[in-house]
């Protein structure tokens, strides 16, 4: 264990000391710097950071330190000195020795440093620049000329180094080693020469660059989506949650002027710590695309969408869902709120349980998983600090939920923790981990479940939201979790699965877990809700009510936020027989065919609260103010008055007083019935799944971000490379009756019956393209 | 050039000698030296995908040493120790003369390669100041003339024996693989510790 944090397992030796006269007792183990915090005693700083190990780099924090009566010939570090008994600390307030020597250390850095600062991204929030003023000399002695050079270099499309300004603090490369596991920037040269620098070919590409950006204590790391765009003091910071996966990333959103310029992570040491990944920090131009939908529209008599007020919209709208069979696709990015309001409209408004937040591929099995298993059920982040075993199946944490990753490696670089994972390949991330990998093809996964042994209660599996693209896979975990006692959670990719299920945006629950099947769970809802009944029957999943649709079973749909494209190449087939109400951010192609379309504001353009895939809450608040948008609750609330079933959620304070006054279901789970898979077989089966950065539609807008996206291949094994007379590098296609992904290959340790490829990237669409996800015969040749 | 099955061996063979294979890093560049000259871009990557290491962590490496060329030098990387001792005892002069002599600046090899120059830091031989080295080679006691001499000899394809080490000046790649751990042979040839080296232990032993 390092010296930064201590373990709240064991019980602690505390250790009192001195700092300028004041007595302080703190665990062993804690260094100065942060004993004298604790009195409320600042020393400067710029190397020391509470998550990264200790490095005494900049010497800025020098102190005066006598142990037992006998003192330290020189000032020293103290980001690097653990406390000791008997210590006496004497910082810059009461030593004059302290105080000259950070002084003089000041003067050292600001040497070589320019004095750009009202030009600097940094000025205004620069460490640096506030510490110079309050443990600096106001006038420096240096007359000579400062170093200066080619400014910026670009050490990623995204991060930008002005070397002049850097003072060697040594952050940002700790961080990258350390905390990302990534060391594609170093300490290069030597002496007066030493600069942060890449591999000439190999760019900055980490998925968690950007943190490296927020921590510089300097200007010489900054973004290029953010430089010279605003002065801190300008900008008006709003507390937010990340909407781009389930990690539930406490964020900061920027507005200067109505307009985002930046996210930063936040600090929630229980959760992202104060870190996040770079698809969260810069990925929010999707709400300013010029495809955003402002007005609500009409389709006409002729065919065409036209713009309309919003009492006629919503009067159309709710005409349209009066007199049909109507069903409800809500996608897995809904809020709580919002999730909670669509649940509440299929049942109060529409009178059914036709009803599913999975806007992608998803199965029954999964449905009774969720329902059975998963609702209700808290894993937290502090399940993986204290796991000793850590298994993941079909589930890869740096593309599909990257904080999980950054707490599995921090506990495989503290303590050595075992991880286990069920994956086609080695990727990257797994040799991170140190992990064992059971090699598996797309779709076996059930059959190599049971090759896990020696799980405890203290084991913690892992289960990706795709795993329940292989058939009986999800049983199989859940009754490894059962016979070991080990923990399970499952991890979905978007944030907003697991408040929709909490919410019963699924046809087997109603709001707070209750099953649909349970006449009790029905009556606790029918009184909160004050309406006479609630469905009985078990809605539709997304893919029966997209059959429904097709066979006019169903013959209109409410809509919100669904890609049709994530369930399947022909989800669309049949739509435009129904009557559709969108409620929507940006046209696509569900707003092509929709006969309503309603816009709906983006997650920094409203209130609202996630639950991460922990089940943890992660409320956010209004960033950018923008009158005409609202949150989807308050637009189906509207629609549901025009109806004549009104719901009362005219707000999103309303609509999470109302769900959490509901309180938890504490009655029986519906019964799991176990799914049992076969081995599948075939020689070239597909594996797929999304990498962090792709052709994801909330990455749109943001060039510097997509040019650090990881590139996409096809991994194949060295035998079929052989067979097929590739080496890496070589393009191969990958083919189906329904189309061909072509790309460069890359060879690795993968089943010789298996290829993956990204899911979703720009060059590599296998939904659209081949109509598959995974686990599916494909055929590969040399391209 | 692409790395050979023989230059593979050499590198497993380097790998096994350490407990930890990032531990083979310094070696393997001089591996690199001796294959090409310099540290090329090819080795960099090699060795970082033998080592399980980042090209970024490679680099670091190599730019902190100035062993470590990125750039071609001559067939006999003379160098001139500029420390203070040295500088003092007629190194400056020695460098200066050898950079008008032959024309080039500093790290920069003749046009026809034989000859490059670097102007270098201590090298723990005071005892004989002012020392030039080619390829790590002493050559001791220098004045400006007989480090003019040296290049000229070099150049000319005849470089006098080293005044400590080997019989015979090795060039830069061969000794490069020397330093990557593959023997010459020749580690017992020459002096080792010569007369002032040993004087303050020989007068310590006479008690004076």
């Amino acid at each position: 264990m390092s010296t930064q944090e201590v373990s709240a397992d064991v019980t602690l030796e505390l250790i009192t000391l001195t700092i300028d006269g004041f007595e302080v007792t703190v665990p062993k183990g804690t260094l100065v710097i942060r004993a004298a915090e604790k009195l409320g005693i600042q020393i400067p700083r710029f190397c020391d950071h509470p998550l990264l190990d200790p490095v005494g780099a900049c010497r800025q924090c020098l102190v005066d330190i006598e142990i037992n009566g006998r003192k330290f010939p020189k000032p020293q570090a103290s980001c690097t000195i653990p406390v000791e008994t008997g210590m006496v600390v004497n910082t810059q307030l009461t030593s004059n020795v302290a105080e000259k020597a950070q002084k003089g250390i000041m003067e050292f850095l600001l040497v070589n440093h320019p004095l750009d600062c009202p030009v600097c991204d940094k000025g205004g929030e620069c460490p640096l620049q506030n510490q110079a003023m309050s443990n600096g000399n106001g006038e420096s002695r240096f007359d000579g000329y400062k170093r200066t050079f080619e400014k910026p270099i670009k050490i990623s499309a995204q991060v930008l180094l002005d070397r002049e300004r850097c003072i060697l603090c040594a952050r940002c490369t700790r961080f990258s080693e350390e905390i990302a596991g990534d060391p594609f920037i170093t300490l290069n040269d030597r002496g007066a020469l030493q600069q942060v620098g890449i591999y000439e070919e190999k760019p900055f590409d980490s998925y968690f660059s950007g943190n490296t950006i927020q921590i510089c204590p300097v200007g010489a790391l900054t973004g290029a989506s953010y430089r010279f765009r605003a002065r801190p003091f300008d900008l008006v910071s709003t507390p937010s949650a990340c909407e781009h996966c389930a990690s539930g990333c406490d964020m900061r959103t920027d507005v200067r002027r109505g307009k985002t310029l930046r996210r930063l992570a936040g600090d929630d040491s229980q959760v992202n710590e104060e870190w996040n990944c770079d698809k969260g920090r810069w990925a929010f131009k999707y709400a300013t695309a010029n495809n955003r939908i402002k007005t609500p529209m009409i389709r006409g008599a002729d065919g065409e969408l036209h713009e309309a007020s919003w009492p006629e919209a919503l009067a159309t709208a709710a005409a349209g869902l009066s007199v049909n069979r109507a069903a409800v696709l809500v996608g897995g990015r809904a809020t709580v709120e919002d999730a909670y309001g669509y649940s509440k409209f299929a049942r109060v408004a529409l009178n059914t349980n036709d009803i599913d937040f999975r806007s992608r591929v998803h199965t029954d099995e999964e449905r009774d998983f969720l329902t059975s298993a998963i609702v209700g059920v808290q894993v937290n982040y502090s399940a993986i600090d204290r796991a000793d075993h850590l298994v993941l199946i079909g589930f890869e944490p740096e593309d599909e939920s990257p904080i999980v990753f950054l707490r599995a490696y921090k506990q495989v670089r503290k303590r050595g923790l075992k991880v286990t994972t069920i994956a086609p390949f080695t990727t990257r991330g797994s040799k991170k981990l140190n992990a064992q990998v059971i090699k598996s093809a797309a779709g076996n996964e059930s059959q190599l479940i049971s090759k896990i042994s020696g799980l405890t209660s203290k084991s913690v599996i892992l289960v990706g939201e795709r795993l329940c693209e292989s058939y009986g896979a999800l049983s199989a975990a859940l009754k490894l979790a059962q016979t070991s006692g080990a923990k399970l959670a499952w991890i979905p990719r978007r944030a907003g699965e697991r408040g929709a299920i909490e919410a019963g945006a699924i046809g087997t629950l109603l709001p707070g877990g209750r099953p649909v099947s349970d006449v009790a769970a029905r009556v606790d809802i029918q009184s909160a809700w004050g309406v006479k009944s609630i469905p009985e029957n078990i809605g539709r999943t997304t893919s029966e009510i997209l059959v429904g649709l097709q066979s006019g079973d169903i013959d209109s749909l409410l809509v919100g936020g669904v890609d049709p494209l994530d369930i399947s190449a022909d989800a669309l087939v049949g739509l435009e027989k129904a009557f559709v109400v969108s409620l929507e951010m940006r046209h696509s192609s569900i707003t092509e065919i929709a006969n309503v379309i309603l816009p709906i504001a983006a997650v920094v353009e409203k209130s609202g609260s996630f639950l991460d895939w922990e089940g943890r809450a992660r409320a956010f608040e209004t960033a950018v103010d923008v009158p005409d948008l609202r949150s989807d609750v308050r637009i189906l609330s509207m629609i549901a008055e025009k109806m004549g079933k009104p719901i009362n959620l005219p707000t999103v304070a309303a609509a999470a007083n109302e769900f959490a006054s509901l309180g938890n279901w504490d009655g029986a789970r519906a019964p799991f019935i176990a799914a049992s898979g076969t081995a599948i077989s075939g020689d070239t089966i597909l594996a797929s799944w999304r990498l962090l950065l792709d052709a994801g539609s909330l990455q749109d807008g943001e060039v510097n971000l997509a040019n650090t996206a990881h590139p996409s291949v096809a991994v194949i094994s060295t035998d079929r490379a052989e067979k097929l007379g590739v080496k890496s590098g070589d393009p191969v296609r990958v083919s189906n009756s329904r189309g061909e992904i072509t790309l460069p290959c890359e060879i690795k340790d993968i089943e010789s019956n298996s290829v993956w490829v990204p899911r979703n990237s720009h060059t590599s669409k296998t939904i659209a393209t081949l109509g598959i996800a995974s686990g599916a015969s494909v055929s590969v040749v040399k391209a | 050039m692409p790395f050979t099955n023989e230059d593979f061996t050499v590198i497993d063979s380097i790998i096994n000698r350490y407990p930890r294979k990032r531990s083979a890093i310094m070696p393997l560049l001089h591996f690199a030296q001796a294959r090409d000259g310099y540290v090329t871009n090819e080795s960099i990557e090699t060795i970082a995908e033998k080592l399980d290491l980042e090209t970024a962590e490679v680099i670091a490496v190599v730019s902190f040493y100035t062993q470590y060329k990125r750039e071609p030098v001559g067939e006999y990387h003379v160098g001139v120790c500029i420390n203070t001792l040295c500088a003092v005892m007629g190194g400056d002069a020695i460098y200066e003369g050898l950079k008008e002599h032959l024309g080039i600046e500093n790290n920069c090899a003749t046009k026809d390669g034989k000859v490059s120059l670097e102007r270098i830091e201590c090298n723990a031989a005071c005892d004989y100041a002012p020392v030039v080295m080619a390829n790590w080679e002493f050559y001791d006691n220098q004045t400006v003339q007989s480090a003019k001499d040296l290049v000229d000899a070099i150049r000319s394809g005849n470089p006098p024996a080293p005044t400590r080490g080997p019989d015979k000046l090795p060039t830069w790649r061969e000794n490069s693989a020397v330093l990557a751990g593959i023997s010459d042979g020749r580690a017992g040839e020459g002096v080792s510790a010569g007369e002032p080296s040993l004087l303050g232990l020989k007068l310590s032993k006479e008690g004076k």
